[in-house]
């Protein structure tokens, strides 16, 4: 299970990150502002749908492991309360549709890409690289927490067994993963310092993303239906 | 001089004991100039002082002058005038990556396109020190794919293409095979022609080969500083097991130092003897 950018050559890899970003973010959004449940499942069918058709059916995954205990807790705690199921089933949709947004923006959109549309546009670099930074730190955590896992069962760790087991289990994964997180930090500064950035200058572009009429239009085309959304929803 | 240390201490934040004493020397441009010592020595200590990691940082306080291209890299105002001259290359690779490319390609040309060069003089430095460091068959591969070695000689690729006046290297040769490594080591007097080089290694047997100048340090302290030889053959440093191979084999053969440090040398002894 991976979760970050997959390389490929679908369409959304090929648009401009904008327009990318523009989708994944209309899905999350349109997932809250239709009526559930029927709007947030359809919405997150349509996640579904751009995921696999944009070649990165890989990221359903993930969101399936990550929203399953939401699903799980919305509809013990609804069910408690003798409240109507569909309410659980329309939040349970709206926050897999929003996951699935979200990992498939990570997924088509390669930081550096994103890192070159923005100073396109002017926006200074250390922000441009915090944003990129921001995307990525989950990705880089799992894959630190794997590496920290195997070396901890190269050592008899055992992830398996009693809850205290599992519990114990967990602080030798959170403690070495949050210090050598910590650790780096001064490293990966230093190295980014040394190669230049913070220095004033202007980064130089050398590969900006094409933005064509055609990612333009997606891109007002998502707006409008966002505010079609709105309007039909507050009328 | 290029860098300069004189009457450098430097303690860690929570240490009492200071990891450098008093630590004086230089290093020109034109030079390759090696300082060595056992783990603990203080040999990556002073290259993050040299680099103004430490304090600027990591925290901890500096004692004695630092000085690097006549500035102090330990101020933020000093190191953003040295932004892009000093090169400091760590034995954690990975820890180095941008992470902000899709190829090694662009991964060589971060540094040059973060101060701002022409495009096409860019791709002309990145592929030239791509070719350097052998590494040109992988341009166009995820710089997050490659193994440890590979992924040292494209760090140091991006260092070379930003054309720096000091280069600091921290075991630059830590992850690679013995073929790779000897390739480094030979690149190092090209790259000293057009600035310093400060290299800490425990690699003496090849750092030997190619060092201008030699310091040994102990429990952060300078030992032995002079030719690569004198300082490599020393009985001292062979005695403490930092010396080059040939002369450890001479001192286990119940030699006397000062011992020869290259095979050419030692045959010259034997013949002698």
């Amino acid at each position: 299970m991976t979760v970050g950018y997959l390389p490929g050559a679908g369409f959304l890899h090929r648009a401009h990150p904008f327009t990318a970003m523009a989708i994944g973010g209309g899905v999350a959004v349109l997932a809250f502002l239709l009526a559930p449940p029927a709007g947030p499942l359809a919405v997150l069918a349509l996640g579904v749908a751009l995921a696999m058709a944009a070649g990165v059916w890989r990221v359903l995954i993930p969101a399936a492991v990550i929203s399953g205990p939401f699903w799980v807790f919305l509809f013990a705690i609804h069910g408690l309360f003798r409240e109507a199921p569909l309410t659980a089933l329309g939040l349970s949709a709206r926050m897999t549709a929003s996951i699935v947004a979200f990992l498939l923006v990570i997924a088509v959109v390669h930081p550096g890409r994103l890192v070159e549309a923005l100073l396109a546009r002017g926006v200074p670099f250390a922000a441009a690289y915090l944003l990129a930074a921001a995307i990525q730190i989950v990705p880089r955590f799992q894959n630190r927490a794997r590496a920290i896992l195997d070396a901890q069962r190269c050592r008899g760790l055992r992830l398996r067994g009693s809850p205290l087991r599992r519990v114990r289990a967990v602080v030798a994964l959170a403690i070495p993963l949050v210090l050598s997180a910590l650790a780096e930090v001064d490293e990966h500064a230093l190295a980014l310092e040394t190669r230049g950035v913070g220095t004033g200058k202007r980064r130089t572009i050398l590969h900006p993303p094409v933005d064509t009429p055609l990612d333009r239009a997606i891109r007002w085309a998502v707006l409008g239906v966002l505010a079609v959304a709105v309007l039909v929803t507050y009328p | 001089m290029t860098i300069v240390f004189d009457r450098v201490s430097f303690t860690y934040p929570g240490s009492r004991e200071p990891s450098l004493h008093g630590l004086s020397f230089h290093a020109a441009r034109g030079q390759v100039t090696l300082l060595t010592g056992l783990l603990g020595a203080g040999c990556s200590t002073t290259v993050l002082v040299a680099a103004g990691v430490a304090p600027r940082l990591l925290g901890g306080s500096v004692e004695g002058d630092v000085t690097v291209l006549e500035r102090n890299p330990g101020t933020a105002e000093g190191w953003r005038d040295l932004a892009g001259r000093v090169a400091v290359l760590l034995p954690t690779p990975w820890t180095q990556l941008s992470g902000m490319t899709f190829t090694v390609a662009d991964e060589v040309a971060f540094g040059p396109a973060n101060l701002g060069w022409d495009r096409e003089e860019i791709l002309d430095v990145a592929a030239v020190a791509m070719d350097q460091l052998s590494v040109t068959h992988l341009a166009q591969r995820d710089p997050a794919t490659l193994s440890g070695g590979e992924l040292q000689r494209v760090i140091l690729a991006g260092l070379v293409a930003m054309r720096p006046d000091v280069y600091l290297l921290d075991e630059p040769t830590v992850e690679l095979d013995p073929e790779a490594a000897d390739a480094v080591y030979a690149l190092l007097p090209t790259l000293a022609k057009t600035a310093a080089v400060l290299l800490t290694t425990t690699d003496s047997d090849r750092a030997v080969e190619v060092a201008d100048s030699a310091l040994y340090l102990e429990s952060g302290q300078l030992v032995s500083a002079g030719s690569p030889c004198d300082v490599l053959g020393s009985e001292r440093v062979v005695a403490a097991g930092a010396g080059v191979s040939v002369a450890t084999l001479f001192r286990d053969a119940g030699a006397r130092g000062p011992y020869p440090v290259d095979v050419a040398a030692a045959a010259s002894r034997w013949m002698t003897a």
